[in-house]
């Protein structure tokens, strides 16, 4: 076989070229932080939003010199939402990079392996987005984390329901997922705990395209409160499908994730209309720097961030501080800084206590959005709300 | 011994240095994983390469090792460290082999490796929803035993030489030509008087046995399972395949060579070529698959033996 | 009839009409990939891709020009046709002519293919999350049925009841084109033995070429018909590529009816089972049903597909 090979030329020649363009890096005094995120997979998206995010934080910090003087320098590697992937990449950030400090992960199951790997090595590690409750239950002394875990998802659902009047009874429709497990079973301890009648309990594997005939038994229950924790565009067929069963309940309450994401409003289009849901930040909290986060990040990259993003750029924020106040940068005291972090960022305060089971834990409100006339409003806590919640809901027929 | 066999060991001695002469742990990592799918690949060889049963549900085996190990520990029966682990590990996975054999082999070619895909589905399946055995969707979290990359290594190490011994051995035994029989022709084989069943059985307990140790080995290493990690089609399955296909299924050394790419390119692409790796990885499959028919060690071979009988044939000219 | 009674009712008939809507879309996906295996023993991992390009085709059709996805059909049809051929002829062939210890050459082949065509799509369009909005996406049909004093409200999904419709005519046009046209009757003998076939003069190679153009093709159109109730990201193929799988045994290589029976079969499976046995094992009922279907009707369940 004399076949010429044009593939293998041109894979070469890009692997060459790759390769080459990787080594030239920005030379000169640089803080290099190692960043894995899910860049390729089924969460790619979430992962991309991340990356940008840090992306125009670092910019803005190197804009205004950098931190003492040193520009921040991102290295950002995709896991593929994969765990043995974002250990391998954090091994090698620790042991051949030699970084002393390691912040990212999306998912729970890689941020929980990520955290077990730089504990082992005695790195701190800043936990970004990552919510299921064991990360910071370990009893681990370097892992930090700057979100609020999967028990606290909810509060400000409790809370709301406090002004409005806890439901009788409620059905829970989550997804296989880690997060969607843990952030149910939150919201069913709660319910069994306030004599909220849980009716129904049932998880689903992520991506079906028919939810009508578990809707419909749903339907048949009649529950107050219809909850739903999903990651992805469940989420939108969820509520395009009890409309079209025309199912009314009090409301429609979702865990965050798929619910607060833009395109839930584009896809769902008028089924999204007061569907209300948990969230860790929304563009009206009163955070100083939120809604310039918020503009300048729609401005750049022509669409909207949710709490996702505002969790990556508060971390990279959070990571210059504590660089700031380190004595030296070593893992050590970047550790030490780290612990004693105590500032504002556009996602909310950042202080890592200790409480039950917690340990190295940000704790935060959390707040309730509601989809009002195509758009997301802020509807609790008071201080940050920016319209008054509609509960109950109106029934689909009588609405617009 | 000869000295083809000398030349053999060498490389052998080689892998089996590597710890000493670098401690590194992400290249250790490298290794671990190279020589654990050197594991997978082999044991599927065996049933597929060798045996002509296509299966593409391998990671049922996998997974149900990996499960095994995790329960074990989860409920207190054993501690990580210890090393019948890999032992029952794969002891399960063969008793699941077993059941889904006896399900499986009545059907041929395509059918049987479908089946087995769909099988190996509903274990996943299971896996998640079965909460109180399995933790279902969040996992199972164990603290690795050993601090040191070193020891995993020569376990893993341990593992693949045993099974690369078993499965030349059996290759040399009557079972093993029994095998290549079937793969050849099974209502040939079943004419001649040989219990095909009994054999494809036989070859799929060896396989599925070291399947499910190295799953075994996976949770005890990694730290971390979850169904959609251990028992994945794309992931686990289908890339077991590809390995020993690459390679070359049906030769010595076609899929170990076959594991040292994957994991090798995988990670190279990853880190140099950025977010298009995986893009690039398909098109590499894709070469690889028209370029090297039968893998990269059989399409060497075929090469070298025409040139050889070119030779020959020259010299009787 | 008391009003636990008619909820009931109106449950079991809204998880019919789910299940068998549902079933005419899963069987358009099955059809394309029952002609494949049926005609060339292939099992094209790249199926769920396939769609997945013509999702995008449709979306960018209605992003940008507005088009319809209904009436984007006929873009996507002879679009996704020819990309089949494409692959078909200068991929696949080459590969199923090499001699091989075993012939999995091409099914590996189909996976490279499906990385590629996923990747370069999140690369092409980003992982973002992309819908067609059309006006009718949620537009329902009521059927409101007065039964022992009680109002049993079922409801019609409209655009499910095009793709069904849809189905069923490129179901029947393709069952008809094999059994009367000149190039169905050669794919059909070509499917039965190839060897055959070609002493019969019939090129072979160009019908395995136009045999992946109507696959692909097919699941492009149910793609199409999908995009309007579904959401769009490059990495959507995988769980359709294993539902075509159960679909195609459970109607037998090659049959078209049968693949549209085991569409249904399927579609029902899922809807009755998740709400009356399990929600999270719906995904392992259509599993199950296949291996059965595999070992006691192995030429499908309408017995008539090649064995």
């Amino acid at each position: 076989m004399t076949k010429p090979r044009p593939m293998q030329l041109v894979t070469l020649a890009l692997l060459v070229g790759g390769m080459s363009a990787s080594l030239l890096l920005a030379q000169g005094k640089t803080f290099k932080v190692g960043v894995p995120l899910p860049l390729t997979g089924a969460e790619a998206k979430f992962g991309e939003m991340e990356k940008q995010a840090y992306e125009m934080a670092v910019n803005e910090i190197n804009a205004k010199g950098g931190v003492k003087g040193t520009n921040l320098v991102l290295d950002i590697q995709d896991s593929g939402g994969k765990p043995e992937t974002a250990t391998a990449i954090v091994e090698k950030f620790i042991t051949i990079d030699k970084d002393p400090i390691v912040v990212g992960e999306y998912s729970s199951q890689c941020s929980y392996a990520v955290a077990g790997v730089a504990e082992k090595y005695k790195v701190p590690y800043l936990v970004v987005t990552g919510a299921a409750d064991k990360i910071t239950q370990q009893g681990w002394k370097y892992v930090y984390r700057l979100n609020p875990p999967s028990t606290l998802y909810n509060q400000g659902l409790y809370g709301l329901w406090g002004t409005v009047g806890k439901p009788k009874s409620i059905a829970l429709l989550y997804e296989n997922t880690d997060f969607g497990t843990s952030t149910s079973r939150a919201m069913k301890e709660y319910c069994e705990a306030n004599g909220i009648k849980v009716v129904l309990d049932e998880g689903y594997q992520a991506g079906g395209v028919d939810f009508k005939p578990i809707l419909q038994k749903v339907k048949s229950l009649r529950p107050d409160v219809i909850y739903m924790v999903s990651y992805l565009m469940d989420a939108s067929l969820l509520m395009r499908q009890s409309k079209e069963l025309d199912i009314n309940p009090q409301a429609f309450i979702g865990g965050a994730a798929g619910f607060t994401l833009p395109e839930f409003l584009q896809n769902a289009a008028d089924a999204s209309e007061d569907a209300l849901s948990g969230t860790l930040w929304t563009p009206q909290v009163k955070y100083p720097g939120a809604k310039a986060f918020f503009d300048n990040f729609k401005a750049k990259y022509s669409k909207d961030p949710d709490y996702h993003g505002a969790e990556a750029y508060a971390a990279a924020y959070v990571l210059a501080d504590t660089l700031k106040r380190a004595k030296t940068w070593t893992p050590e005291d970047l550790r030490a800084a780290l612990a004693a972090t105590n500032m504002m960022t556009a996602f909310g305060p950042v202080k890592f206590i200790s409480w039950g089971k917690f340990t190295n834990q940000n704790r935060m409100e959390t707040l309730v959005l509601q989809v009002q006339n195509k758009k997301f409003e802020t509807v609790y806590p008071p201080d940050a709300a920016s319209a008054k919640a509609i509960y109950p809901v109106p029934h689909w027929r009588d609405r617009k | 011994m000869s000295r083809k066999n000398l030349i053999g060991l060498l490389p052998i001695a080689a892998v089996l240095l590597i710890p000493l002469l670098t401690q590194n742990p992400y290249l250790l990592h490298m290794f671990i994983l190279s020589l654990m799918w050197i594991v997978l690949g082999q044991s599927w060889n065996l049933l597929g390469g060798y045996t002509g049963q296509i299966s593409y549900g391998h990671a049922a085996f996998f997974g149900v090792g990996a499960y095994t190990a995790g329960i074990m520990v989860k409920s207190g029966l054993s501690a990580s460290t210890a090393w019948w682990g890999l032992l029952l590990g794969g002891l399960m996975a063969a008793l699941v082999a077993a059941a889904i054999g006896w399900i499986c082999f009545r059907l041929r070619g395509s059918y049987f490796s479908l089946s087995v895909l769909a099988l190996s589905e509903v274990l996943r399946i299971v896996a998640v929803n079965w909460n109180r055995l399995t933790n279902g969707a969040e996992g199972i979290l164990l603290i690795p035993a050993f601090n040191t990359k070193t020891y995993y290594y020569y376990i893993a190490f341990g593992l693949a030489a045993v099974n690369l011994g078993v499965i030349r051995w059996v290759m040399h035994t009557k079972p093993g030509y029994y095998f290549l029989a079937i793969r050849e022709d099974q209502d040939c084989a079943e004419s001649l008087g040989i219990d095909t069943t009994k054999f494809k059985l036989l070859s799929l307990l060896i396989s599925a046995f070291f399947t499910g140790a190295a799953g075994a080995f996976y949770m005890n290493y990694m730290g971390f399972i979850d169904p959609g990690i251990v028992f994945s089609l794309p992931d686990i399955s289908i890339m077991v395949i590809l390995v020993t296909m690459l390679g070359g299924a049906a030769t010595k050394w076609g899929p170990a060579v076959g594991a040292v790419i994957f994991i090798l390119v995988s990670e190279i692409f990853r880190v140099w070529v950025g977010s298009g790796h995986l893009l690039f990885f398909g098109v590499l499959i894709i070469a690889i698959i028209i370029y090297f028919p039968n893998g990269i060690v059989g399409t060497l071979a075929d090469r070298r033996a025409r040139r050889r009988r070119a030779r020959g044939a020259e010299a009787v000219a | 009839m008391s009003p636990q009674v008619a909820g009931q009712l109106e449950l079991l008939g809204q998880v019919l009409i789910s299940g068998v809507l549902l079933g005419g879309l899963y069987a358009l996906i099955g059809l394309g990939m029952s002609l494949i295996m049926g005609v060339m023993k292939i099992i094209n991992l790249a199926h769920g891709e396939l769609m997945m390009v013509a999702m995008y085709i449709t979306f960018w059709a209605f992003t940008l020009a507005k088009i319809d996805p209904y009436a984007s059909l006929l873009i996507v049809f002879p679009l996704m046709f020819l990309l089949g051929v494409g692959v078909q002829k200068f991929l696949l062939s080459p590969v199923m002519e090499a001699d091989t210890v075993l012939p999995q050459g091409q099914v590996l082949l189909t996976v490279g293919l499906g990385l590629v065509l996923s990747n370069l799509a999140l690369l092409l369009f980003t992982a973002n999350y992309r819908s067609v909005p059309v006006s009718y996406a949620s537009k329902t049909i009521y059927w409101d049925l007065k039964l022992g004093g009680q109002t049993i409200s079922l409801s019609f999904s409209y655009p499910f009841l095009i793709a069904f419709c849809i189905a069923g005519v490129l179901g029947a046009s393709l069952f008809i084109f094999l059994a009367k046209t000149d190039t169905g009757r050669m794919i059909r003998a070509t499917a039965q033995d190839k060897r055959a076939a070609a002493l019969m003069g019939i090129n072979t190679k160009r019908i395995t070429y136009i045999t992946f153009g109507i696959g692909a093709a097919l699941v492009g159109a149910a793609g199409a018909l999908l995009d309007p109730v579904y959401y769009l990201y490059p990495q959507i193929g995988g769980q359709f590529t294993s539902k075509a799988f159960v679909i195609t045994i459970l109607g037998g290589l090659g049959d078209i009816p049968g693949a549209v029976l085991g569409g249904l079969v399927l579609g029902l499976a899922e809807s009755l089972g998740s709400v009356y046995i399990s929600l999270g094992y719906k995904d392992a009922f259509g599993f199950i049903i296949f291996v059965l279907v595999l070992i006691f009707m192995p030429r499908g369940l309408l017995g008539r597909g090649r064995a």
